[in-house]
């Protein structure tokens, strides 16, 4: 392990992007579920086509092929607009960083439409009643009934998301993003030791996704505190 | 920007040339993982601690981590200790197949034996209770009552991590294995075209992915023949 001495601060800086990407995806992870399930669930025709669209194209390509398309297609449509306003540009580079988080955004995404969708539909019948009942507009049931009890019935699965958004960030690193697997790949070229360096990313992903695994447990615990009879 | 009808119509072909080796590696690694979960699902429910152990550690650390990191550690990672190219085993993780067949099938592993011990959970404990009035020993019990519950139980969830699978093939790719994305890899790199190439890619694992669905949901109709008449 001496080998990796010189390399912490760099896997230091390669786990802060992973946390970067992992951030910015959760919270486009969530918008995009959000809006596929709400379409799923709407009465429009239309919106319920393109979201059934969205989730069997995400849930049926490659990570891998939607990130290498996303990030080399980005660049030569962002090449080609550019150069109708300026033909001297050759390239336009568009940001692993950017491309990457988007895609696995979107990959997830279509998975976390799936179970909004299913925890919206587990939200009791019997509950939405009883808001009526109390005399509670619309928007008051959806924010202090139909929310609460459809977070509890989806954070499991949305557990599992959020470890696959973890996981996923390492594809990025394909199209060079400059994360732990990156600088693996740098340190294995001056040191020539890849297991060892490879071990420490292993790690790096395996510490985060226990803390994310612990505080998916916490969540529910949270969510579970006033009783099982509540649900 | 223009969309080339005749790069996909010439890069098709050249593509399915490689689904030999995708088919060859989900296949192969479908089968050692299956066992593998199997295994693993035994040693958990052993109830001795020295057998689960080493499966519970096996499952935390292969679903903790990235499939990349994987392949990457035993493709570019083992050889760097001399007992493994000395080993027998060095036949296979010398090539990037042997090595890309490993991982997948540790991976996989890893993950559906916790499908499979979701299967066995929910076995229903009064048909257990009636297997034990009958006189059937713990042995008996477990392969004729709980193993194909178990199996019908799990295999919506098990449909789901073939495909996975089938995704995770697409990684052989970043060790030199030219699978379909491997060599889609390669025109893209020759003509720099990349949304006809991985568009019509992706239409090609779209039409694998809905294929394994129906082939489940098929086998899932004959086994629940009994239950839902």
């Amino acid at each position: 392990m001496d080998a990796v001495t010189g390399w912490w601060d760099d896997y230091f800086w390669g786990s802060m992007i992973v946390l970067q990407v992992f951030f910015f995806s959760l919270i486009l992870m969530v918008l995009f579920g959000l809006i596929g399930a709400a379409a799923k669930l709407s009465n429009n025709r239309l919106a319920q086509k393109i979201a059934g669209a969205y989730t069997v194209i995400f849930r049926g390509t490659p990570e891998i092929l939607v990130i290498l398309l996303l990030y080399f297609g980005s660049a030569i449509a962002l090449t080609s607009i550019a150069q109708v306003f300026n033909p001297d540009i050759k390239f336009v580079d568009v940001p692993p960083m950017w491309a990457g988080t988007i895609a696995i955004a979107l990959i997830v995404g279509s998975y976390a439409t799936e179970t909004f969708r299913g925890a919206f539909l587990g939200v009791k019948a019997g509950s939405i009643e009883a808001a009526r009942a109390l005399g509670m507009s619309n928007l008051q049931t959806f924010i202090y009934i139909r929310i609460p009890e459809m977070w509890r019935l989806a954070m499991p699965a949305f557990g599992n998301h959020m470890l696959s958004l973890i996981k996923d960030t390492a594809l990025i690193s394909i199209i060079g993003l400059n994360e732990t697997f990156f600088v693996a790949k740098q340190a294995i070229g001056t040191t020539g030791e890849p297991f060892t360096m490879y071990i420490v990313v292993g790690g790096i992903y395996l510490a985060f996704s226990t803390i994310i695994t612990l505080s998916v447990m916490g969540m529910e615990k949270f969510g579970e505190r006033t009783g099982k009879g509540a649900l | 920007m223009s969309f080339d009808l005749s790069l996909i119509y010439e890069s098709i072909p050249r593509m399915l040339s490689g689904i030999g080796i995708t088919f060859q590696l989900m296949f192969l690694s479908g089968l050692l993982g299956l066992i593998l979960a199997v295994i693993l699902l035994l040693m958990r429910i052993s109830g001795k601690w020295y057998l689960s152990w080493p499966a519970q550690v096996h499952i935390y650390i292969f679903r903790g981590t990235p499939i990349l990191v994987q392949i990457f550690i035993i493709y570019y990672g083992l050889p760097q200790f001399e007992f493994i190219r000395d080993s027998v085993f060095w036949p296979i993780l010398r090539e990037p197949f042997g090595c890309a067949v490993l991982a997948l099938t540790l991976n996989t592993g890893a993950y559906v034996s916790e499908i499979l011990r979701g299967g066995v959970l929910g076995v229903d404990r009064g048909i257990l209770e009636a297997g034990s009035a009958l006189g059937l020993s713990a042995r008996q019990k477990f392969i004729y009552l709980t193993t194909p519950i178990a199996a019908r139980l799990a295999l919506p969830a098990y449909s789901n991590d073939f495909i996975s699978l089938m995704k995770a093939t697409s990684l052989a790719s970043t060790i030199t294995l030219l699978d379909m994305t491997g060599i889609a890899r390669t025109i893209v790199a020759q003509t720099f075209a990349p949304y006809e190439v991985f568009i019509s890619l992706a239409i090609i694992y779209m039409i694998l992915t809905w294929i394994i669905q129906k082939t489940f949901g098929r086998i899932e109709k004959y086994l629940s023949r009994y239950v839902n008449p």
